[in-house]
């Protein structure tokens, strides 16, 4: 049973990774992209500048060894980003502001935000 | 830790906590038996367990946005079997109802691997790092205590009904809940730019910020946001359309055959 499970993931596995490389070429081709890492339970940058009325990727990279959760009730956006992992997070077109964001695991020390700007 | 412990394990439970509560006093005040929570609390755990084994791969999945899938899918697998527990329920026959406990199993099932993954994911992360485990699983026990007791407080308050009250409240609270599942489903698939973004209809983080006990506990039971987008709001509107239609095609049918 075993036998047919294993390279039944893979498959599937390889069959979802290819759809997914094939929809982010058509879906999100010229979006930029923001980088923030997560090390030491802290985001560097803790204060992530991105232009008025745009949509931007955000690609979370936890250089971590625990998991975290990326949150803001202000972006409304939540997400889990396992241990040496990435993320890809989707934000705006947002009007100027600041809209803070922190890791719900370690919300002590993980705080940052967003500044949007014309 | 110890707070951020009891607050996040809190958070995940109480939306569970909830709906299990409610279809506990729906089977209650509709004399089925509670067996069903059994298999629920099982296929629940074996679910969070899977999906929180698997998140790295899942997390890759539709170039990093599987894990907004996975759980958007869950959520609007919610939002459909409470839909179907409606209609079954309002359509009354013999050979209708006794799906009822697979839809109930199902519907915690759901809740329960999408609740419960982010919790292993926690825990097992904390337990990696000796000093954390004490304050975490303290918290995290105590977060899980105060879930469950507002989950009895809902099933007790819900039975104290006038029992002429008691159905037509749970049946509200679904349409809420499938309301709240479908919205959240919705937020999820924005984050993934699967839906298209839409604007922010309204603020009401000023008086009840979202982070309060009060903003936790509603987001909960009824879905509470503070800044919603407009194609939040439409996927709430249809969650609770979709019970509500539900009942009244269940309800002509049932007129229509005695």
């Amino acid at each position: 049973m075993i036998n047919i499970i294993k390279p039944l993931r893979k498959t599937l596995h390889c069959l979802l990774v290819g759809l997914s490389v094939l929809w982010a070429t058509i879906s999100t081709a010229g979006t930029p992209v923001i980088e923030i890492r997560i090390k030491d339970h802290l985001f560097f940058p803790d204060t992530v500048p991105v232009p008025v009325d745009t949509k931007v990727k955000l690609l979370v990279i936890n250089e971590d060894s625990t998991p975290e959760e990326f949150e803001s009730y202000e972006l409304n956006r939540e997400k889990v980003i396992p241990g040496h992992h990435k993320a890809i997070i989707f934000i705006g077109p947002l009007p100027a502001g600041e809209y803070p964001f922190f890791g719900e695991f370690y919300p002590k020390t993980a705080q940052g935000k967003v500044v949007v700007t014309p | 830790m110890f707070l951020s412990s009891v607050v996040l394990i809190l958070q995940e439970i109480l939306e569970a906590a909830l709906l299990v509560s409610l279809l506990l006093a729906f089977s209650r005040i509709n004399n089925l038996r509670l067996y069903w929570m059994g298999g629920a609390l099982c296929l629940g755990f074996a679910g969070a367990l899977l999906l929180s084994l698997n998140m790295v791969a899942v997390s890759e999945w539709f170039d990093y946005v599987g894990q907004e899938v996975v759980n958007a899918s869950l959520q609007l697998s919610i939002t459909l079997l409470l839909t179907l527990l409606t209609l079954l329920y309002t359509l009354g026959s013999p050979a209708t109802l006794r799906w009822l406990p697979l839809c109930m199993v199902l519907s915690v099932a759901c809740a329960l691997t999408r609740e419960g993954s982010e919790v292993f994911i926690y825990i097992q992360g904390a337990l990696s790092q000796p000093p954390h485990v004490r304050p975490t699983l303290t918290g995290a026990g105590i977060g899980a205590g105060i879930g469950i007791s507002a989950g009895v407080l809902l099933y007790y308050g819900l039975l104290g009904l006038p029992r002429h009250w008691v159905v037509p409240s749970c049946l509200l609270l679904m349409a809420m809940i499938a309301g709240n599942m479908a919205a959240q489903a919705a937020m999820l698939l924005i984050q993934a730019d699967w839906l298209p973004y839409s604007l922010v209809i309204w603020d009401s983080s000023g008086w009840l910020p979202e982070n309060s006990i009060t903003g936790h506990l509603l987001y909960a039971l009824i879905g509470y946001e503070a800044t919603p987008s407009l194609l939040q709001a439409l996927a709430y509107g249809a969650g609770i359309l979709s019970v509500a239609l539900a009942w009244h095609v269940g309800r002509i049918r049932r007129t229509t055959a005695s």
